[in-house]
């Protein structure tokens, strides 16, 4: 075998090759590409990355941070939140609370309009907070609503439906009135009332499509952006609405959104110039990319914590000795790497009334104090030397339970890590939990803005207290503060339960890790005039593309 | 032969049941609940509407009857989790991109596979060998997720000028290049070692020792009697890659942001989407009988003897 046989099987490589490259080249030709303005130029046209497929864009059936940011934009909500999140006026110019706080009242601007040249009006809103609370339409946030008078019997009726269906408490007086009854003083409500399962749906295009409404070619919305594309798990483009009532004040023309859910390929993307945001960062990523100008950190209302399960490790001097063991610091600033901040109690820093409420707690400090904890552990008569820790395998969570396991390790305290997927960890978490688990990993993210979303999560039929806490005077005070409209006696409240958690006198059943922050990359173009808010909402009416400083 | 597809059609029936069935207990063994996707609890009044309006408050056996009447008419049911879609939807837009990504993949494995193994094969022992197997072993062990991160970084960002390719996506034609090049590298190295393994052993026989001796021309012996003769165990284990590549493309799907099934496959497992899980391992089961299928009508064109045989 010389010469001859090498050059016919050269030469039927080659023309292999070049065949296949012909064809691996020529299948996908066609389509359009659609994507990032990246390249610079300043048309008001911006490329975002969504991260996912937002799972509903119903706002009635969404649950989720994706979908909310999309529904957002593209409707238009009673209130929106601002900076310091408290309510600002938007598709209700005004609302007046009742003198006992039970009543509240929505002003409707006369010029709310749906795409299709219908006029938004306050029959809109009845009609969609009742489906939504509606136990045919079966919504996961329906429980939003449970502060109005009749939602929650509605919610659960088995018969006589249509009769507890007029008793909830939601009326339309007439176009550009709303009135909405609470079961109690509710001080928060109006700033819930933010939330995306407060928008109003069109009703005539949900009840034509059913559950396919919200396809483009049939949505109908009303908000300062349409909705131009949405090709599933791919992209999903906005436009300006220049119907829209305030159209002259928006500045962007057109959002393209891709849907690119690995972390680095987001960052390729975005140093490749096909996006002009990333949506999150991956924390490998972080130390290569936190000093450069494109960078965009935001305080998010969030906490990230350890529960301690106190039937497991029922003495509360072991309790105060776990805590006080963790070195938030180091975590913060070798595994979690956001410049997160380091929780000095429960509820979060940005919340109203924090500076009130913080209970500055002494078992929480920032670089942990390991003689005392050892001090405090040598007291423990019957201590739990043998510790399950539970987590949840997504990314973080394993090496930040590693660093935790070596730092209660000098306690004496041996900590097993069980990583669980996460629908399986959740139903392990119960609540009550598996009596094997010792300690859990979890966060909490606010619903709305008020530190009872936090701090109602510790009642004994909570059903995110999964620590076997249970405190009768802690649910009598969360119950006092449900009923107390004015902010500083409320915060006064919540001071006290703040206390009776993580302060001098707490119970501990949580340790707090820290608060959360939202990190991206943003254009430098874009990088002023772009927010994203403590809810990680991103308000696109308010962002304008500019040249950047050289 | 048209009994033999006969046959098989009817066979794949009490297959699929099988997997119905299998694929439904299983789901249900695992704990985990379709409406809770976060830390939020769902209040019990909740909870029951959904169960209620899925079906899943029936006994087990009800449920899985409904599931198989509904097969039969073609209907998969609704998402529990993509509150909007039915599964139906889902399958019919995002099947033809994993279908595209792995016939693709499957072309790219065996165009340049089958030649780079006949190559190593006739210049066994020798510098062609070593380099084909070279690139061989390092395309079969390398994983596919750390080749796409690569590709991504050297022909999409850093050389990104000179290549045009995108970082991601499944829209124009260079946006399927780096995808299905990750994605068919390690069975293109796999379908190399076959044919370089079966081509010596082909070389051997006395057949071929024949043909030479009849003075056939060498084009002719290595493609007409080596080729043919060796491409049966590629021909085997096409099979069951071209499953797996239109099925089992999740990573690469993932790293490239590509609409396809398999994304929805691992997320709709994770988030406990039953309908959607029982309703893509039809699909998959289907297709992998089909593709077996296929693989068996080939024995019969490659092989007469396998066709006598039945």
């Amino acid at each position: 075998m010389k010469g001859a046989p090498m050059s016919i099987t050269m030469r039927t490589f080659l023309a292999a090759a070049a065949v296949a490259s012909f064809a691996v080249l020529a299948a996908g030709c066609g389509g359009d590409d659609g994507g990032g303005s990246g390249g610079g130029v300043i048309d008001q046209v911006i490329a975002v990355n969504w991260g996912t497929e937002p799972p509903s864009l119903d706002p009635g059936l969404a649950t989720d941070t994706t979908s909310a940011d999309v529904i957002t934009n593209i409707m238009d909500p009673l209130v929106k939140l601002n900076q310091d999140l408290e309510p600002v006026p938007n598709l209700a110019e005004s609302w007046d609370v009742s003198a006992d706080g039970t009543t509240v009242t929505y002003h409707l601007r006369d010029d709310g309009k749906w795409t299709n040249g219908d006029p938004v009006t306050a029959e809109d809103f009845e009609w969609s907070w009742k489906r939504t609370i509606s136990p045919d339409l079966a919504a996961d946030y329906a429980y939003q609503f449970f502060g109005i008078v009749g939602a929650a019997d509605y919610n659960g009726c088995k018969k006589d439906c249509a009769a507890m269906r007029d008793k909830v408490g939601v009326k339309a007086v007439d176009d550009r009135t709303l009135e909405v009854k609470l079961t109690s003083a509710q001080p928060w409500f109006v700033q819930q009332s933010a939330h995306h399962s407060f928008i109003a749906v069109h009703r005539p295009t949900v009840e034509q499509f059913g559950n396919k409404w919200t396809e483009p070619q049939n949505i109908v919305t009303n908000g300062a952006f349409r909705l131009d594309r949405w090709q599933h798990n791919s992209r999903l483009d906005l436009v300006k609405w220049d119907e829209w009532r305030n159209a002259a004040d928006v500045e962007l023309e057109r959002i393209n959104g891709r849907m690119i859910s690995e972390g680095t390929t987001a960052v390729q993307a975005f140093e490749a110039g096909e996006l002009d945001m990333t949506a999150g960062l991956p924390p490998e990523e972080l130390p290569r990319l936190k000093d450069t100008p494109e960078y965009a950190q935001y305080p998010g209302l969030g906490t990230y914590y350890y529960g301690l399960n106190i039937k497991t490790v029922p003495d509360l001097k072991q309790r105060q000795a776990m805590s006080l063991a963790i070195d938030r610091r180091t975590i913060i600033d070798n595994i979690a790497q956001a410049d997160q901040l380091p929780s000095t109690g429960f509820t979060p820093q940005g919340m109203p009334g924090f500076d009130t409420f913080n209970p500055a707690s002494p078992w929480l400090p920032e670089s942990g104090d390991l003689e005392q904890a050892k001090e405090l552990m040598a007291d423990v008569a019957n201590p739990a030397k043998n510790v399950t820790l539970y987590l949840n395998d997504s990314p973080g969570h394993r090496e930040i339970a590693v660093a935790v396991q070596s730092m209660w390790k000098e306690l004496g305290i041996t900590t097993t890590i069980k990583v669980q997927e996460w629908a399986q960890f959740l139903e392990f978490l119960g609540p009550p939990p598996d009596p094997s688990v010792g300690a859990y990993r979890s966060g909490w993210i606010a619903d709305f803005v008020d530190a009872m979303n936090f701090l109602e999560l510790w009642t004994c039929d909570s059903g995110n207290n999964n620590s076997n806490y249970c405190d009768p005077e802690y649910d009598r005070l969360v119950a006092e503060a449900r009923r107390t409209p004015d902010d500083a006696d409320r915060f006064e409240i919540y001071s006290q339960l703040e206390e009776k958690l993580v302060g001098e006198g707490g119970a501990l059943p949580v340790v707090p890790i820290y608060w959360y922050t939202y990190v991206q990359l943003e254009r430098e173009s874009i990088k002023e005039s772009l927010e994203v808010n403590a809810l990680n909402q991103t308000d696109y009416t308010k962002v304008v593309e500019v040249e950047p400083e050289a | 032969m048209t009994r033999l597809v006969i046959r098989r059609v009817l066979w794949t029936i009490p297959v699929i049941l099988l997997v119905i069935f299998m694929t439904f207990v299983l789901m249900r063994q695992i704990e985990g609940n379709p409406f809770r996707t976060s830390e939020r609890a769902i209040p019990e009044s909740i909870q029951q509407n959904l169960e209620e309006k899925y079906g899943l408050n029936d006994p087990w056996w009800r449920q899985y009857l409904n599931y198989v009447r509904n097969v039969a008419t073609f209907d998969l049911g609704p998402s529990l989790v993509l509150r909007n879609r039915d599964v139906n939807d889902i399958v019919a837009e995002h099947f033809p991109p994993s279908l595209e990504l792995g016939a693709l993949a499957m072309l790219f494995a065996l165009v340049f596979g089958i030649p780079l193994g006949l190559l190593a094969a006739l210049r066994a022992n020798k510098w062609p060998d070593y380099s084909a197997m070279v690139v061989a072993n390092v395309g079969f062990a390398v994983p596919s997720f750390l080749v796409a991160t690569l590709l991504i970084y050297f022909f999409a960002v850093r050389w990104g000028d000179v290549f045009d390719f995108p970082t991601s996506g499944w829209t124009t034609w260079q946006s399927k290049v780096l995808p299905v090049i990750a994605l068919g590298l390690g069975p293109m190295a796999y379908f190399a070692r076959l044919t370089r393994g079966s081509v010596l052993e082909t070389l051997q026989q006395d057949y071929i020792r024949t043909a030479k001796a009849k003075g056939l021309r060498r084009r002719r012996v290595v493609v007409v009697h080596v080729l043919r003769n060796s491409l049966i165990p590629v021909v085997t284990a096409a099979g069951p890659i071209l499953g797996f590549l239109i099925t089992g493309s999740f990573v690469i799907e993932q790293i490239f942001a590509i609409p396809g099934i398999g994304r929805y496959y691992v997320t709709a497992v994770t988030a406990r989407d039953y309908s959607v899980v029982m309703g893509l391992t039809v699909l998959l089961a289907i297709i992998v009988i089909i593709a077996n299928m296929v693989v068996d009508i080939l024995y019969g064109i490659l092989d007469p003897r396998t066709r006598e045989a039945r």
